[in-house]
């Protein structure tokens, strides 16, 4: 078997954060008493990546997604824990470690401001040594899978949100990196920007192989890019595998749809919602339903639904371990 | 894996650093007219009690006029410096430790130091540096010209100066990693380096230990006047280079120390 780019084993993390007493009084008490609180954000969670593979954090706000995705691209400490990528520790950040990961942050940005993305990309281009033939070549290559030509030259602060993440992607990606960590990185985008962002990342994890780690609340970002799902839940591994696996297990049952049906379908147990006839049944029930119904309308429009993801993963945090 | 990416030279980083320092300082032409007033408004305002002084007595502590024009002249230069090079990059630490945007500049396989100290500069400070050499030239018109040595000896101890007032502001940002707002830390720092425009020898005691190895002002200011004057001996160069190089060790080791605490504030 081929080792696993990235080990992480029994990681935690722990902050320590002041509390604070309620309004003014406890603020002004805070000032010569201030107690602490320990916040375990990670708790040992254990996991393997092969590289190339595309795999995606979900878990509810505050469930240490972003502070794990951190951890291994070296930016925070891990209270107790190893982590492994490629034969480094990335709380060491030596520079062969950095040269080989990105972070992308879909809340932070590393463009500068105030000067067109262009420049951004030539301070990066020597940050990270890279040859000027290949940068160019590469810089082409993204500009030309983004269609950002038009913006290369705009000062940042001018960009639209949509078009300023995909330079942020061009930045993240000029030094050809091996390891992709995206913090959602299509938050805030419009539908049609989002779908745009997805096809590139797929793009690129085919192209270049890749290894790709993602978090995001859209599903659909989860649904389009990581076939592999490790689902975090305060701080500890819930899960690890495939969505659809998942679904099938937090949501067997599916629904079968009968566009604009008749009223009768309510003896087979159908209800009415919005004009359309409505049942949901376990997979074995369905067919026999489906069956039944066929056999008394032939020519109704009819669908078999899954529930949506959205609703899946509601219920699956809801439900809890 | 392929090979990994070529290690990036240090020139190659630096000037690119620089260059974006520079387009990005230049955005705002205002401020650099505005910074020429300020600028002479401060080199008067810094020559004003010191011509009232020397208008009662020929000479204070040992230095008369021409050799204290020297030390303020220092002192401007190292105000320039550090007001220009320094100040504006690590209040932008302190800034991007509070809002997490130091992430981005600990990502790169670029010493973060180095990143964090040169990344923004503050151009306008030209002018101060100019008005500084002009009070240089003003106090040597009437000391008169030392040889080359002396000049060389009194820019080195400059540049030690210099140093050592960059680590110390390093260490101070440092605490923001734990502390987060050091603002009051970094005016106090400012205005204890304030008491290096005057000549060393009028302190005393402790006042003098504090100016030239806790907050070591006057290794940058009153030791390169000496060193103009030709009273500078080794034991004063010596304190010079071991107060300054500790100094840089040890906010080298608190940096280090220190990234370990970075909390990358939420995104």
């Amino acid at each position: 078997m081929v080792a696993p780019l990235i080990e992480v084993e029994a990681l935690s993390k722990t902050y320590r954060v002041p509390v604070k007493g309620e309004g003014l009084s406890g603020s002004l008490r805070s000032l010569w008493n201030r107690e602490y609180r320990d916040v375990e954000a990670v708790k040992n969670i254990s996991f393997r990546i092969a590289a190339g593979e595309r795999v995606g954090f979900l878990g509810p706000n505050g469930a240490g997604k972003t502070t794990t995705l951190k951890m291994l691209s070296g930016l925070l400490f891990p209270t107790s824990g190893q982590i492994r990528i490629a034969g480094f520790t990335p709380q060491d950040r030596a520079v062969a470690f950095l040269g080989r990961i990105t972070l992308v942050m879909g809340q932070k940005q590393q463009l500068l401001w105030d000067l067109p993305p262009r420049e951004s990309f030539l301070l990066n281009r020597a940050m990270y040594g890279v040859d000027p033939v290949v940068f160019k070549k590469t810089l082409d290559e993204l500009v030309t899978m983004l269609r950002i030509e038009a913006v290369l030259d705009k000062p940042v602060r001018n960009l639209s949100l949509g078009e300023r993440m995909k330079c942020e992607l061009v930045a993240a990606l000029l030094h050809q990196p091996q390891v992709l960590f995206l913090d959602e990185p299509t938050i805030g985008l419009d539908v049609e920007m989002q779908v745009q962002v997805r096809k590139f990342i797929a793009d690129y994890n085919q192209a270049t192989g890749a290894t790709v780690i993602l978090t995001s609340h859209y599903m659909q970002d989860i649904a389009a890019l990581t076939p592999r799902l490790l689902v975090i839940d305060h701080g500890s591994l819930r899960y690890d595998g495939g969505l659809i696996a998942l679904a099938e297990r937090v949501a067997p049952e599916r629904r079968i749809v009968v566009k604009g049906g008749p009223k009768e379908l309510s003896e087979l147990g159908f209800m009415e919602v919005d004009g359309d006839q409505i049942a949901t049944l376990t997979p074995e029930e369905t067919n026999k339903r489906l069956a039944a119904v066929l056999a008394r309308w032939p020519m109704v429009e009819i669908a078999v639904e899954s529930p949506p993801l959205e609703e899946v993963m509601a219920r699956y945090f809801r439900e809890g371990a | 894996m392929s090979a990994p990416p070529n290690a990036p030279r240090l020139w190659t980083v630096c000037s690119a650093l620089a260059r974006v320092a520079l387009m990005n300082a230049l955005q705002y032409r205002e401020g650099f007219l505005v910074e020429f007033f300020v600028g002479t408004g401060n080199v008067v305002a810094i020559l004003l009690p010191l011509a009232v002084i020397f208008d009662r007595s020929a000479s204070v502590a040992g230095w008369n006029w021409d050799q204290s024009l020297l030390v303020t002249g220092f002192f401007l230069l190292q105000s320039a410096v550090m007001g220009g090079l320094v100040e504006p990059n690590l209040g932008a630490v302190v800034e991007g430790i509070r809002a997490g945007q130091m992430d981005y500049l600990l990502l790169r396989p670029v010493d973060a130091q180095l990143v964090a100290s040169t990344q923004r500069v503050a151009p306008a400070k030209v002018w101060d540096a100019v008005a500084a050499v002009g009070v240089i030239g003003w106090g040597l018109h009437g000391t008169g010209l030392p040889d080359l040595g002396a000049f060389a000896a009194a820019f080195a101890l400059l540049l030690a100066g210099i140093l050592a007032m960059y680590s110390l502001w390093l260490l101070v940002i440092c605490l923001s990693f734990w502390f987060v707002r050091v603002d009051n830390l970094r005016y106090l720092l400012g205005a204890v380096a304030d008491a290096g425009r005057w000549p060393v020898d009028i302190y005393r005691g402790v006042a003098r230990v504090f100016l030239t190895v806790v907050v070591p002002v006057a290794l940058a200011t009153s030791w390169p006047a000496l060193a103009l004057l030709g009273r500078l001996d080794v034991a004063l160069t010596a304190q010079a280079i071991v107060v300054s190089c500790g100094l840089f060790a040890l906010s080298r080791w608190a940096w280090l120390r220190a990234l370990r605490s970075y909390t990358s504030a939420s995104s």
